[in-house]
């Protein structure tokens, strides 16, 4: 499968701070992927800079093969969706449509009535008068109904309540089994993100931390507790993302492509949503997936 | 992209087109008017130095007719002096309502996010809103003027005539005419639109925006007829009498001499940049002589108060004979339009400078 | 046409939480050979879930013969869950009974053979997976 978003080494620097540090990724297509980490990660940045909103510093990105926002025809390849889902306020809802199918020669004017008119929106309410799931739910339709192969959201649901949030995310989930599009979406909480999102990528401090489909990541992380150990003494091959000890127990998160067998600990499962905190706790730079052969042990408190 | 430049244009467009409506009937309510005394006014029909008493005489019955309660003083001057305020301000507004909000409004609204990831490119979409909504500027500006020079064309030949009268006195190289007749004020249309778009671009705030390009504006407006106008073409220079001239020594409480100036001998409709009075030798003379000091005395008694007045005959005389004439540097009336290409052109290559500024940092990912 | 629903909580992955119901659905009868499953598209824009997951949960069902995917047109139920498997039902139940029994004499209470049935069942599980 190509992949829909290819980065070498990206980085963005403003003056002295590096927003984005060593990104180097390859997201396959035909995922949703949630981009998590906690708010100045790096995440818009990372997203402006697949969108040609920025250039990079350092490092390369290819988005759909080519370079971001190049030109008419990338442009119409990629959909976005900016925080707070911008739409001009003085323009109605019909407008906003015609906006739409006379700037994007490939503009599906059927689907975007459709959907309008399924999400109830009057067309000649004027966008500024549209509450916040409902001018969200308006620029989503914007962003699919040009037919992308991409669609780029930032924090789309942040400031919706509750409700707005699962009605936003049912609607997206739907256009993307329709439509087939892969999707990026980025988020400060995981929890949002958890039921949509079957690849996942952990930006904590600028960089990359964790990154991989949902399925693989869950099976090769697993929670060991058991008596108190020397982390020295652990086998090799497992890689310890978080460790904590009482005087006579030791709670480890590790990373492993090879199954747990040591009787003395009791294996379980971890949570999406727990994974991801462990990684996001973690500072300083981010360590390297294990692999069989390279057999290294990176202890972490 | 044209449908959204207008969609976003509309209001503006109607606010600007029931402006010009507005202008045009009230112009051409009172244009047979002002056509019909000239007509009558015998200027049609005169002939040398009979025309400039005539053509003055029309222009004050202009300037003093009528006044009701509602219109204190003379319709005509009124109508005058705010449609020439009219169109030297247009640039202005629409520098201000319609360039500065192009950018600085998406930018501040964030709205650009939405329009520049759409499938056009932001070349393509600031090159649609530059042109379309600037040759609106441009077109608003000139119908603006092309009205009132339709209007004020009577008062225009009687001026040319050599007639005067309170504000009827300006000929085209005046400094509200020359902006506001002929093609310049494409030129500061396009220069006071693109002004804006960029001011609104560099700030990304829209009022902060309008404010300073007001200023901008406003600066270049008064800084232009006064230091750049006179220096575009090379000013000729002359040395006549006074009575060739029209001069008349200006009474004022110092002792300076000043000389006003109404004509260039042989250059009818010439543009007089300045008059001084040169001795014998050629120096400038900078102080009435003394031996005219009781001349000037009588003649400021009968101008009690003024204290910059034109001179009596008797002062002119008694300067004139102490061998002062008059130094004047003009430009000949053939300039008038060398002069309207340069200054339109002038402007027009900075609003294309400020434009290509705008690509420049519009397209630039910082 | 059933309604799936998910608990986000249960620790339980959605794909398998899905399997459990179509399966469930069909002991109890309200799936039947013939019924069509809901399309992915309504599972998803009801549950706000990745298509993948209902996707993977519809092969999964498919390689257990329970269902069959007509492409274009949707997935279908093939197979049968119910009656004739609790014939065999009879004597793993009466062992079990007799097993609680054991427990009791032991004397542990409701909640440690709960306890002690969930741990060697998940790590009996886990073993399989291993």
């Amino acid at each position: 499968m190509s992949a829909v978003i290819e980065t070498e080494g990206l980085g963005k620097r403003y003056r002295t701070r590096w927003a984005l540090a060593g990104c180097t990724l390859s997201i396959p297509a035909g995922h949703v992927v949630g981009l998590v980490g906690p708010n100045g990660a790096g995440k818009t940045t990372l997203i402006d800079l697949a969108t040609g909103m920025l250039k990079p510093s350092a490092g390369t990105i290819e988005v759909l093969g080519g370079r971001p926002a190049v030109g008419p025809a990338q442009l119409a390849r990629v959909g976005y969706l900016a925080q707070d889902a911008p739409v001009y306020a003085g323009l109605p809802v019909a407008d906003h449509l015609r906006l739409g199918a006379h700037l994007n020669p490939g503009w599906d004017a059927d689907l975007a009535r459709r959907r309008v008119a399924r999400l109830g929106l009057d067309p000649k309410q004027k966008a500024g008068t549209l509450s916040g799931g409902q001018r969200a739910q308006l620029a989503l339709s914007l962003a699919v109904a040009k037919r992308p192969e991409l669609l780029i959201l930032d924090e789309p649901v942040a400031s919706l309540d509750p409700l707005a949030r699962r009605e936003f995310l049912q609607d997206l989930m739907e256009s993307v089994a329709e439509q087939q599009v892969s999707v990026v979406l980025s988020s400060h909480l995981i929890s949002d993100l958890e039921r949509a999102c079957d690849y996942v990528i952990v930006l904590v401090d600028s960089r990359v931390r964790l990154a991989g489909p949902t399925d693989e990541l869950l099976a090769t992380h697993h929670l060991l507790s058991g008596p108190r150990r020397d982390p020295a003494s652990l086998p090799d091959g497992l890689q310890v993302i978080a460790a904590s000890h009482t005087d006579v127990q030791t709670t480890l998160l590790v990373r492993t492509s090879r199954p747990v067998l040591d009787p003395a600990w009791t294996v379980s499962a971890v949570g999406l949503e727990d994974l991801v905190l462990a990684y996001m706790r973690q500072a300083g730079p981010a360590p390297a997936a294990p692999r069989d052969g390279h057999r290294h042990l990176e202890v972490r408190k | 992209m044209i449908w959204l430049t207008w969609r976003q244009f509309r209001a503006q467009a109607i606010t600007a087109a029931a402006a010009l409506a507005v202008f045009a009937i009230v112009l051409a309510a009172t244009a047979s008017n002002v056509s019909g005394r000239y007509d009558s006014s015998g200027l049609l029909t005169c002939h040398g130095d009979a025309c400039s008493g005539l053509a003055s005489t029309f222009l004050s019955n202009l300037a003093s007719g009528g006044g009701s309660f509602l219109v204190p003083g003379s319709p005509y001057a009124i109508l005058y002096f705010a449609s020439v305020l009219l169109i030297l301000i247009a640039p202005a507004v629409t520098g201000v309502f319609w360039g500065a909000p192009l950018i600085a409004r998406e930018l501040e609204a964030g709205t650009f996010r939405l329009t520049w990831n759409q499938s056009v490119t932001r070349t393509r979409w600031l090159t649609v809103k530059l042109a379309l909504t600037g040759a609106a500027a441009m077109a608003v500006t000139e119908a603006f003027s092309l009205l009132q020079a339709w209007w004020a064309a009577p008062i225009g030949q009687a001026v040319g005539l050599g007639g005067s009268s309170s504000i009827f006195s300006e000929g085209r190289f005046g400094w509200f005419v020359f902006p506001t007749h002929g093609i310049t004020p494409l030129g500061y249309a396009a220069f006071g639109f693109a002004l804006g778009v960029t001011v609104g671009l560099v700030s990304r705030r829209l009022i902060p925006a309008m404010a300073i390009t007001l200023a901008i504006f406003a600066l270049v407006q008064f800084v232009t007829p006064l230091w750049i106008r006179p220096h575009l073409f090379p000013t000729s220079r002359t040395v006549t009498t006074f009575a060739a001239a029209g001069a008349n020594v200006r009474l004022q409480s110092n002792p300076k001499l000043a000389i006003t100036v109404s004509a260039v001998p042989g250059q009818p409709g010439a543009w007089i940049m300045s008059s001084d009075g040169i001795n014998a030798a050629g120096q400038r003379v900078s102080a009435i002589p003394a031996a005219c000091e009781l001349a000037v005395s009588q003649s400021m008694g009968s101008h009690r108060g003024t204290a910059s007045g034109p001179g009596s005959a008797a002062v002119n005389n008694c300067v004139a004979s102490h061998g002062i004439r008059v130094a004047e540097s003009y430009q000949p009336a053939s300039h008038y339009w060398p002069l309207q290409w340069s200054e339109t052109g002038m402007f027009l290559a900075l609003a294309l400078a400020l434009a290509g500024y705008c690509y420049w940092r519009v397209n630039r990912r910082s | 046409m059933i309604e799936f629903h998910l608990d986000g909580r249960s620790g339980v992955a959605p794909y398998l939480q899905l399997i459990h119901q179509v399966r469930h659905a069909l002991r109890l009868g309200l799936l039947h050979q013939g019924d069509q499953l809901p399309k992915v598209k309504d599972v998803v824009a009801a549950l706000a879930i990745n298509p993948n997951t209902v996707l993977k949960a519809y092969r999964e069902l498919e390689y257990a013969g329970l269902v069959a995917a007509r492409p274009g047109v949707g997935t279908f139920v093939t197979g049968t869950l119910d009656g004739g498997s609790l014939a065999a039902h009879g004597p793993l139940r009466r062992e079990l009974q007799r097993w609680l029994a054991k427990a009791r004499r032991a004397g542990l209470d409701d909640e440690s053979i709960e306890a002690l049935f969930a741990s060697t069942f998940r790590s009996a599980s886990e073993e399989d997976i291993a």
